[in-house]
């Protein structure tokens, strides 16, 4: 029937009960005369019944171990950012929170800026449980090398991070795959993958830190530390990943 | 100087937002299809909603805030993974709907109803839907966000969205028989 488009475009409405009682009583007669869209309306409304009588059920997924925890450090790493904006009237208050919160501080930068090897050790093994995970997590590689503005605009509008990321390189045979960002601390870095001689490698950029040049093996891997600018970055790849010498130099050298 | 936001509200704000992590788990498995990619997904819409937290008014309705949120970085993911929705043939649809009410599998809407069908049935047929019309049709019976509201998170016109939803529904529909036929 020649009307059949136009009640197609209307099913979805009928479904819902949302068309107006004339658009209604018109549908529905076409509906009486046309076994196949009746056939379709009867199809959607009996996907839409099973789904609303469901919903519930559907939106309740059991979480996976530790997705809450993680989302709760999320929530408490907030609400630290909001007491140390407050205002004079609230520090009476809240002298014991703040003070917590000056002994957190205060700790954390006495841990980065002593930046023993023990530390760094701690660093490389963290973020070399990164690299592990986020490659896995990230599948093979598909072949494709990713764009480095791409990936620079992507990390500054989802994330606010302002970084260069260093584009593939065919002459050390670097090739830029992709970012994500982890879960450092009680904070997001972001994670910069590569692929370099077949072998992932990942940069880690730690912004608002300084360390001195460290290079390390942990966990199998190698970290390489250095920082510029009040930026520390780490390169973890595969301890006995041979050739990677000029790659690494290419990426520290690009890094900013 | 005061600011707006007090602390009290920073943790009830957040123990609010935690509330909603199961039925936030729950779409975004849905959307991804993959445990790892939910859980990224989940925790890049929990750092937004923080850092925005000042952009939410307070009365409305956080767990449709959370959920908007959920879906534009979903959204965005997909743009930037070039996996952007490509636009499904029409035609191939409407013939496999109708080899699919030809083929015997003639259990009619109102039987299915009747029968038990199982939420993981329900949740299995959907994942089998492409991913613009899952989404569409997820938002729209299970989320109960509004066409005009869909469109808006989605970037696409009003009625692209009752389209995918209005084909979704029967897709889903097709699926299920399927699903019960080789049960």
């Amino acid at each position: 029937m020649s009307e059949c488009p136009r009640i197609g475009e209307s099913l979805a409405a009928y479904a819902d009960d949302l068309l107006e009682p004339a658009e209604r009583s018109g549908v529905e007669r076409h509906l009486a005369a046309c076994p196949a869209c009746r056939r379709q309306a009867d199809k959607e409304q009996g996907a839409r019944r099973l789904l609303r009588r469901s919903s519930e059920q559907l939106l309740s997924e059991p979480l996976p171990p530790g997705l809450r925890t993680r989302c709760e450090a999320l929530a408490r790493a907030r609400s630290v950012a909001a007491l140390a904006r407050l205002g004079p009237w609230w520090r009476v208050r809240l002298v014991p929170v703040l003070l917590t919160v000056v002994v957190m501080i205060f700790g954390a930068s006495a841990f980065l800026s002593i930046a023993t090897r023990r530390s760094d050790a701690l660093l490389a093994a963290q973020l070399t449980a990164d690299h592990s995970k986020c490659f896995k997590l990230l599948g093979p590689p598909d072949g494709t090398a990713a764009d480095a503005p791409n990936i620079e605009r992507m990390l500054f509008e989802q994330y606010g991070w302002k970084i260069h990321v260093p584009s593939s390189s065919a002459e050390d045979d670097v090739q830029l795959i992709g970012a994500r960002r982890c879960l450092y601390g009680d904070g997001l870095v972001p994670h910069v993958m590569y692929r370099v001689h077949g072998q992932d490698v990942s940069l880690f950029v730690l912004p608002g830190t300084a360390r001195k040049a460290d290079d390390l093996v942990t966990l199998g891997h190698r970290s390489q530390i250095w920082s510029r600018d009040g930026t520390t970055f780490v390169l973890v790849s595969a301890a006995d990943a041979g050739g990677m010498a000029s790659a690494s130099r290419y990426v520290m050298k690009e890094a900013r | 100087m005061f600011r707006r936001r007090q602390p009290a509200d920073a943790d009830a704000f957040g123990a609010e937002v935690l509330r909603y992590l199961e039925p936030l788990y729950a779409t975004a498995l849905r959307l991804t299809r993959n445990r790892a990619d939910a859980e990224d997904l989940v925790q890049d819409t929990l750092v937004k909603a923080f850092r925005f937290s000042d952009k939410f008014e307070r009365g409305t309705n956080l767990k449709a805030w959370l959920s908007t949120i959920l879906h534009n970085t979903w959204r965005n993911r997909v743009r930037d993974a070039g996996r952007e929705a490509v636009e499904v043939d029409s035609t191939r649809l409407e013939e496999a709907e109708a080899a699919a009410d030809g083929s015997g599998l003639n259990e009619t809407p109102e039987q299915l109803l009747l029968r038990n069908t199982l939420d993981g049935d329900l949740r299995a047929a959907l994942d089998e839907l492409p991913d613009v019309f899952r989404q569409a049709v997820w938002m729209r019976d299970v989320e109960e966000f509004s066409y005009a509201e869909i469109a808006k998170m989605l970037d696409v016109p009003i009625g692209t969205v009752m389209s995918r939803i209005s084909r979704g529904r029967r897709m889903l529909l097709d699926q299920l028989r399927k699903t019960r036929a080789t049960a």
